[in-house]
């Protein structure tokens, strides 16, 4: 680091954002762990309380096992499983959806997520929760889920699941050739968008933080995975963990950044190791010099995907997330220029330096680039599908072995895009095409329901996960996600249903104007779409 | 000279000072912008989310109190988007809130239930019970929290927090079960709470309030009469408001409470501490002297006026300087004299009595 590049503000506060782990050590959010805490770091204990409290597997360290309620959960008996559980004397408590809809029902044992949990899973346990085991996992720890389609050639394919690892560093050579300047040009002739919802421009923001005049500035891996129905980013760390630390790696060359962070959420062990062992390798080989590269694990807060939530939660504060603007590339951690990027944006680096721009802005059918479709349900073989962006339901459909049941309904990307009827099924999975019918890609996890799907059942859980994540802060969100799951119950009682529509309504519109960050602002449209697309659910 | 930057308000020009809020431009301008989360002593939070204006080319309706204010920026206060987004918001808060105006204002004013009716929310949406904890069992003397009444503003911890470097008091969990706690719920008593009140003073719903009124029964705020004052406890004199219940004790009113004028009203900025907030039950006391008393011959005391009182430490005090010289008297003065008086006694010690032995307590 030159001396023209030490920080020009203070330098942040490192022990207040070690008060997560710091808890986690001391056993989670114990009666005194908060003084225990407090007299080690100094920082005052109704902080840490505070902090401790946000944190559902901080705050709950009696809860050794979370059975998850997130909708393909759901779908496959999740809610019977967790009464089971419960009679069984086990303790625990049901939980959101977590990055393993491919394999449900999903549970997860202290840290450790158990894909394709039984029954006879939890029979087998007899109240211990130690020795609670997934029968399909095995003692094992390390599972992975199905990717595809098998048949795609590497041109055409930007991450790649099923190929090797490799750490030969080709892309930080060819980035080193084109410069940043270079690099930069190639992002923005890519047309690469944001993969972790927004589908935002990722050439813009590069150049935004490079062009901050202040240092440090920052680079942060956004692998909080956590939108009911999405599990790409589980897939992409623990298979290709060489793109993302390569493609962190250009990118912290590129915008100037001299750390990079990565927030991985708390359950993610094995992405956790993965990602580890990667860094190591391109450390090994002297590609890391001059940049450091910290991980830090979530504690169980969906919010904490939200970028500047994510921040916050990086400085060992509660999750809340900030007023923008600013925006966190003038803005970000510690108030430096911080560059944020979804694990599979990252993913995509490597491939656009080595290729170019142009290839990878014509692999997409509507928009630029492959994209990785999650899809669980009512499907036959639920998994990551890499392929162009703008497919259709139907070609995902065709791809994962098509659906089990007819069609009836379907979400585009995860909880927060509410659901469509079957007569989108030929709609562009796109950023564009779907904002035309209301909806989002979002993180493109989609979830599809049958015939024999309960749609009020599943508006019920959408609503119910919103109410649960929203990080309280702002009432529009605070009330407002309460109050809507309320009158879902109202109009299948078919009492005031009148009233109540149009409350639906004006809470919807209210909790879009006025609430802070992206969750408040959606949170309604399980409901509304499901008024919009199945009025018939709601008939008495 | 140059000129100074402006904001189109709407519609008419309006200066600023670069670094002000567009709610502190506007409020200078005589527009009336609700707020509930906003406090000017404290950093804006932007989360009640009641002042949101719109601000040409923005897509999101902006929280005024949070928005720095920039050349030529185009911001509209009242429109039919504002409009209907401050009905229905005042319309949720009441969903999860006390309803009943009366009843909620049992002690403070509710500038919730204000705000409301002043923005037309509808009272009659289905109530939701909260799902906030109390702190039951705190056997703090002073502070009582009340979560149904909460509304989350923060001003309370960001209070403790920032203005009286604190920090006993934090938001808690999340979503509608996030309340206002010490770190385990402990009472105040064994945090690190100062027992400063400023907490109660900053709340605007009356979610935390005195605890003394309310177990004394004393009538809701707004039936009390207010009287300026200044605390006698120190120096520092900061102004305060008895609040007096004139029906009690047989029409002859009992101070029942102390509250703190508005911030940027006096000096002392609103805050107080334990003692001018807290301890005023001495007022009442019947151990209170009330006249001044003069010891007589047969040693007991005796009711006097001033003057008299005056006259006889006047002629005490005159006698020792004659009889063993000015330097075997000596002052000192009561650390709740203020800055003035100070400077009288020594005058008096110097100028008067001829000595240089003065002194004020507080100097320890
Ligand atoms: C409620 C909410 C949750 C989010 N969760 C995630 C998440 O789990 N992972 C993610 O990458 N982005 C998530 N995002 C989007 C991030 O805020 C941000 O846009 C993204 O990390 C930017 O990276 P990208 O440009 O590569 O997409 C979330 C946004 C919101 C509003
Ligand atoms: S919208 Fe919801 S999640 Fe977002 S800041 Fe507001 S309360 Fe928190
Ligand atoms: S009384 Fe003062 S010190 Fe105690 S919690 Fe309230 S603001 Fe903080
Ligand atoms: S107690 Fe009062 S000041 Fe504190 S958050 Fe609740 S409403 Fe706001
Ligand atoms: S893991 Fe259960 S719904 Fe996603
Ligand atoms: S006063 Fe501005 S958001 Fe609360």
């Amino acid at each position: 680091m030159s001396s023209q590049e030490e920080p020009s503000t203070p330098s942040p506060t490192p022990i207040r954002a070690e008060i997560p782990d710091a808890l986690l050590e001391a056993g989670g959010l114990k009666p005194g762990a908060s003084r225990a805490v407090s007299s080690q770091t100094g920082i005052p204990e109704a902080d840490i309380f505070g902090v401790g409290s946000f944190f559902h597997l901080l705050a709950e360290p009696h809860i050794k096992v979370r059975i998850c309620q997130g909708l393909s959960c759901q779908m496959a008996g999740s809610d019977k499983l967790l009464q089971q559980a419960k009679a069984t004397g086990l303790p625990a408590a049901g939980c959101s959806c977590l990055a393993a809809c491919d394999r449900p029902v999903a549970a997860l044992r202290d840290r450790t997520i158990l894909p394709d949990l039984t029954g006879t899973d939890l029979e087998r346990a007899g109240g211990d929760w130690k020795s609670l085991q997934s029968e399909a996992l095995g003692t094992s720890e390390n599972w992975k889920g199905v990717v595809g389609p098998a048949d795609t050639p590497t041109e055409q394919l930007v991450i790649d699941l099923s190929s090797d690892t490799d750490f030969s560093g080709h892309a930080l050579s060819r980035a080193q050739e084109l410069g940043p300047d270079g690099v930069i040009e190639a992002i923005e002739t890519s047309g690469l968008q944001g993969r972790g919802g927004a589908g935002f421009p990722a050439g813009f923001k590069w150049k935004a933080v490079r062009s901050e005049a202040r240092t440090p500035r920052y680079l942060v891996l956004n692998a909080d995975e956590g939108e009911p129905g999405t599990f790409k980013d589980r897939e992409v760390l623990l298979r290709r963990p060489d793109r993302v630390v390569e493609g962190l790696l250009v990118a912290a060359r590129t915008v100037g950044a001299q750390a990079i962070y990565c927030y991985l959420r708390g359950e993610f062990g094995g992405p956790w190791r993965a990602l580890e062992t990667a860094f190591d390798r391109f450390e090994q080989a002297g590609l890391c010099d001059g940049i450091s590269w910290h991980l830090h694990a979530g504690h169980g807060a969906y919010i904490c995907g939200e970028e500047t939530a994510l921040l916050e939660a990086l400085e060992g504060k509660r999750g809340m997330p900030r007023l923008k603007p600013p925006f966190p590339t003038q803005v970000g951690l510690w108030g430096q220029p911080t560059l944020i990027h979804n694990v599979e944006t990252i993913a995509c680096v490597p491939e656009i330096v080595l290729r170019g721009g142009e290839w990878f802005d014509n692999l997409g059918r509507t928009g630029p680039g492959t994209k990785l479709y999650c899809v669980s349900g009512d499907v036959e073989q639920p998994g990551t599908y890499e392929l162009p962006l703008g497919i259709s339901l139907d070609d995902l459909l065709q791809v994962a072995g098509g659906m089990r049941g007819t069609l009836k309904a379907f979400s585009p990307g995860g909880a927060s895009s509410g659901f469509l009827p079957a007569s989108e099924r030929h709609r562009p999975l796109d950023f564009q095409s779907l904002k035309e019918v209301d909806t989002m890609l979002g993180s493109a996890g989609v979830v599809v329901l049958n015939k024999q799907a309960d749609l009020a059942q599943a508006v019920r859980a959408q609503l119910e996960f919103f109410a649960q994540e929203s990080c309280g802060q702002c009432a529009p969100c605070r009330i407002g996600t309460r109050f809507q799951a309320r009158n879902l119950e109202t109009l299948l009682a078919s009492t005031r249903a009148g009233t109540t529509r149009e409350q639906i309504q004006e809470v919807a519109w209210e909790m879009n104007e006025g609430s802070i960050c992206g969750l408040g602002q959606i949170a309604s449209l399980p409901l509304t779409s499901a008024l919009r697309w199945f009025p018939e659910i709601f008939e008495p | 000279m140059i000129e100074s930057p402006s904001i189109l308000l709407d519609g008419n020009p309006v200066p600023y000072r670069p670094g002000e809020t567009l709610l502190e431009v506007a409020t200078r301008a005589g527009q009336d912008i609700p707020t509930l989360c906003h406090d000017p002593r404290l950093e804006p939070m932007g989360s009640c989310r009641t002042c949101l204006v719109e601000i040409e080319g923005w897509p999101r309706l902006a929280p005024s109190c949070a928005t720095l204010a920039e050349p030529d920026m185009q911001v509209t206060t009242a429109n039919p988007r504002i409009q209907r987004h401050r009905r229905l918001l005042f319309s949720l808060y009441l969903a999860d809130h006390p309803t009943e105006h009366e009843a909620c204002e049992d002690g403070a004013p509710c500038e919730l239930h204000h705000l409301a009716h002043r923005h037309n929310a509808d009272p009659n949406w289905p109530h939701m019970e909260p799902l906030r904890a109390d702190r039951p069992g705190d056997r703090n003397p002073y502070v009582e929290f009340r979560a149904d009444r909460c509304i989350l503003c923060a001003r309370c911890t960001r209070y403790c927090d920032e203005v009286e470097g604190v920090n006993a008091i934090t938001l808690t969990g999340r979503g509608s079960e996030t309340t206002i706690s010490t770190s385990d719920q402990i009472s105040l008593m064994d945090s690190s709470c100062e027992l400063c009140g400023g907490c109660i003073a900053v709340c605007p719903t009356g979610a935390m309030a005195e605890k003394m009124p309310l177990v004394a029964g004393a009538p809701p705020e707004r039936e009390l009469q207010k009287v300026r004052t200044t605390c006698n406890y120190c120096g520092v004199g900061c102004q305060l408001d008895l609040n007096v219940d004139p029906s009690a004790d047989e029409g002859r009113g009992r101070i029942v409470k102390v509250t703190s004028p508005p911030p940027g009203t006096i000096t002392g900025d609103g805050n107080l501490c334990v003692k001018g907030r807290f301890a005023y039950d001495f007022v009442h006391h019947p151990d209170r002297l009330t006249t001044p008393l003069v010891r007589q011959p047969d040693g007991s005391l005796a009711e006097a006026t001033w003057e008299e009182a005056i006259a006889r430490a006047a002629a005490g005090l005159m006698g020792v300087r004659e009889r063993h010289g000015s330097d075997a008297l000596g002052f000192v003065s009561s650390s709740r004299c203020t800055g003035e008086e100070n400077y009288l006694i020594q005058k008096l010690a110097r100028a008067v009595f001829g000595t240089n032995n003065v002194h004020s307590c507080a100097a320890t």
